[in-house]
């Protein structure tokens, strides 16, 4: 801790930075290197910061992609889950980062290209049925139209959480965020075992997430004032069965084990 | 005051006598108006000689545009740029619309480009100013040959060629003989400029920007020594204005055209770095760095020279302008307005690129990072793919922080509103009865009335007339209306189709019921 200019947890909460990045934090903010400030200072106070958001049941996380962000080990700060349009547009915007074309645009892309991707790998039909689930017999125009609107909401949420930073309209930039979507499938063993280890240190839910009361209106502006539920059960007690290797969710993952053959030539990349 | 003269180069120019410049019927002076696009200033034709360029140098207070005839792209490029670079007064939607209006393109293949190329080389290396007829032949047969080795009759494909070219206002005749001799071509500079941009490496280097700059500064301080000269109008123009408009931005300009250069070799880098990581992945790293570290020196260079050199030709202009300003010589004054514009221009173009650069080297120094040497089997995309499409099946949360926002408590000073506040009033409208021992008004009223009949009135004004003349004015209508009932239930009335309205006072008139019989009913 001698290189950092932050002796004392007095000095971390004395910065003028610690009032934004605190906040941002808190709302799911990822923070990467393009913000330079905030990124040079959650650096410097890491070490300071990690006891401090301990003590309020979440762990600061800094991967090594270059980027932090606060995970939620309890519900005593409040968290969600991403809904299954964020996780699709989110995965599809991770295969874009990863792609070499991207590269030639420094990471812009355009709305159309991101959303002609997700169709392009999940199937037309198969998207305008997820993103119209309640709907049985649904007009393609009207279900088209649901698909975009879905599509620039969930973008719009993905970038208040710093995945993504919207330029204009039209384009959009790709942040080392994404990365984040890829983890289950970057380890070196098999995605199953990778989500299992990420459901056990509370990163990801199998299922779509829906349990969550907040993923259906996650509000992240300044007017959500009105307290939320809080579920007194720490995430942890509830993933004990599955430690032990019983229970539902030990279903859930035996779907995951049989795609995604074991990665060599590179290292684990768990943090 | 506005003069006219002959000059090359220049971008008002108009055909005269109002004839189209690419006319195609009866003899004229195209030949001539073509060959200064070349180069060739004031070129007779086999016509009486006159002016095909004209000049007209604005005073500060009239810039407006003159619409000209249609010419030929290039001109109009050439016009576009000027306007926006030296007349801030001109409105470039004008440019525009004159453009638009006459619809100019181009439409040149490949063989086309080659043969336009190839004259240019042959022009350049043989030091031709123009071509026979049995030149350009010869040079086309040579690049048929090239190009399509098979193809028959090229002679023929020659002719229309040249046509191809003549009618684009590529190739020029040059000589005006018509129809005395075979004729003699040249490129023209809208042929010249396409070439140059495809054959010629004309990038900004480190090297070549000093070159300029240094040429620069040095073209500066001799006009600077000369302004001091100067005391004419004409020694102003030729010493001054001429060598500003002509030498000096033209130095300048191939400043820029050697940052235009640079930009495309940027985007080039970039293309070629993506296809480098999309051909070999992990083996094109290191290729993608070196790429990357020498096109960011290169800009950093670049950036610095044009930081150290334009200041200092910022610093000069300012010195002629000042002694312009000094002479009253606005002609001058307004070259070097659009020199130090050009100037400011390409500063500034060196630090937004390095800029965006700096952000492209970042972004793809950490993908090189994070993501192919992390990767370098290349298998993260094939599985993140297969996890995408099935999520559906397989789906997966990730989970966020989302506390609520803090409550911030603050201040609330009430409102004020000094607007008539609107409510209901708090008394009640109905007041409880009380006691009267008073005469009842109505039999007052009724007892008024019968006495007015009994007076023998024959109509209902003259009754309320009689029976209001002591009431009070804001009573008069009400009480008129209840005179109206109790004549109407003690007496008779005609029913006349029209019943006049009659004055009862000044502020009341009714209408008038002529009585019949004045008499109690019953």
């Amino acid at each position: 801790m001698a290189d950092t200019r932050f002796i004392t947890l007095g000095d971390v909460v004395a910065d003028e930075q610690f009032p934004d990045v605190d906040l941002a934090l808190r709302r799911g903010r990822h923070v990467d290197r393009e913000d330079l400030a905030w990124y040079g200072f959650l650096s410097d106070a890491q070490p300071l910061l990690e006891g401090f958001y301990r003590r309020f049941g979440c762990e600061l996380i800094h991967l090594v992609d270059g980027y932090f962000y606060l995970l939620p080990t309890t519900d005593r700060l409040g968290r969600r889950h991403l809904s299954v349009p964020e996780m699709l547009v989110g995965q599809a915007l991770t295969l874009l980062y990863l792609d070499p074309a991207t590269l030639q645009h420094g990471g812009v892309v355009k709305r159309s290209a991101a959303l002609g991707h997700l169709a392009a790998v999940m199937g037309s039909d198969s998207l305008t049925h997820v993103f119209n689930p309640k709907r049985k017999r649904v007009d393609e125009r009207v279900a088209e139209e649901t698909v975009r609107a879905k599509f620039s909401e969930a973008l719009r949420r993905l970038a208040a959480l710093g995945f993504v930073s919207l330029l204009d309209d039209d384009t959009l930039r790709l942040r080392a965020g994404l990365l984040r979507f890829a983890e289950p499938v970057r380890g070196r063993g098999s995605p199953a075992e990778a989500l299992e280890r990420m459901v056990a240190r509370g990163e990801l839910v199998l299922g779509d997430g829906s349990d969550d009361a907040e993923n259906e209106e996650p509000e992240l502006e300044p007017s959500s004032l009105e307290p939320e539920p809080i579920d007194q059960e720490p995430v942890l007690q509830r993933l004990e069965p599955l430690l032990d290797g019983g229970g539902a969710e030990s279903a859930d993952l035996d779907e995951f084990a049989d795609f995604g053959e074991t990665l060599t030539g590179h290292e684990e990349r768990e943090s | 005051m506005n003069q006219v003269a002959i000059a090359g180069g220049t971008t008002r120019f108009r055909e005269p006598f109002g004839r189209r410049p690419d006319a195609k019927s009866g003899p004229g002076r195209s030949a001539a108006w073509l060959a200064h696009l070349t180069g060739g200033q004031g070129v007779g034709g086999s016509n009486p000689p006159a002016p095909t360029t004209f000049v007209r140098v604005a005073s500060p207070a009239r810039r407006d545009l003159k619409v000209c005839h249609r010419r030929p792209a290039s001109a109009y490029i050439s016009l576009v740029e000027s306007m926006t670079m030296t007349d801030g007064a001109k409105d470039p939607r004008l440019v525009l619309a004159a453009l638009a209006s006459t619809r100019p393109k181009l439409e040149l293949g490949s063989l086309d480009l080659i043969f336009l190329s190839a004259l240019h080389l042959s022009a350049n290396g043989a030091a031709l100013a123009a071509f026979d007829e049995a030149q350009l032949l010869n040079v086309f047969e040579q690049v048929s040959a090239l190009l399509e080795p098979h193809a028959e009759s090229p002679r023929r494909r020659a002719t229309h060629a040249i046509a191809r070219l003549r009618e684009q206002k590529l190739l020029a005749r040059v000589d005006g003989a018509g129809l005395m001799r075979a004729g003699e071509y040249a490129l023209t500079r809208l042929a010249a400029a396409i070439v140059e941009s495809l054959v010629e490496d004309e990038t900004l280097t480190r090297e070549n920007l000093s070159v300029l700059t240094r040429s620069l500064r040095l073209s500066l301080a001799e006009i600077l020594t000369r302004s001091a000269e100067a005391h004419t109008p004409e020694a102003w123009h030729t010493a001054v204005e001429a060598p500003l408009r002509v030498s000096v931005s033209d130095l300048v300009s191939g400043i820029e055209r050697r940052q235009r250069s640079l930009d495309l070799e940027q985007q080039a880098f970039q293309v070629q770095i993506a296809e480098l990581l999309q051909s070999d992945w992990f083996g094109a790293v290191d290729r993608c760095l070196a790429l990357l570290e020498s096109t960011s020196a290169t800009l950093a260079e670049l950036n610095e020279i044009l930081l150290r050199d334009a200041s200092e030709l910022s610093s000069v202009l300012q010195d002629i302008q000042d002694v312009a300003i000094e002479a009253g010589a606005t002609g001058a004054e307004s070259a070097v307005q659009r020199v130090s514009e050009q100037v400011e221009r390409i500063s500034a173009w060196g630090a937004a690129r390095q800029r965006a650069w700096s952000e492209y080297y970042q972004y793809v120094h950490r993908y090189l990072c994070d993501v192919v040497r992390l990767d370098p089997s290349r298998a993260l995309i094939a599985r993140l793919r297969e996890q995408l499409s099935r999520h559906v099946t397989r789906p997966f949360a990730l989970a966020v922080a989302a506390a609520p926002s803090p409550r911030l408590l603050r201040e609330v000073e009430p409102f004020r509103d000094h607007k008539p506040k609107v409510s209901r009033p708090r008394a009640e409208r109905e007041r409880p009865p009380a006691a009267n021992d008073g005469p009842d008004p109505n039999a007052v009223l009724e007892g008024l009335v019968l006495r007015a009949l009994a007076g023998g009135s024959t109509g209902l004004c003259d009754v309320t007339r009689q029976v209001s003349a002591d009431v009070a004015d804001e009573l008069q209508f009400v009480t008129a209306g209840r005179v109206a009932q109790v004549v109407a239930r003690l007496a008779h009335t005609t029913h006349d189709r029209d019943r006049p309205w009659l004055s009862v006072n000044a502020d009341l008139a009714i209408e008038e019921w002529r009585l019949v019989e004045a008499q109690r009913r019953g």
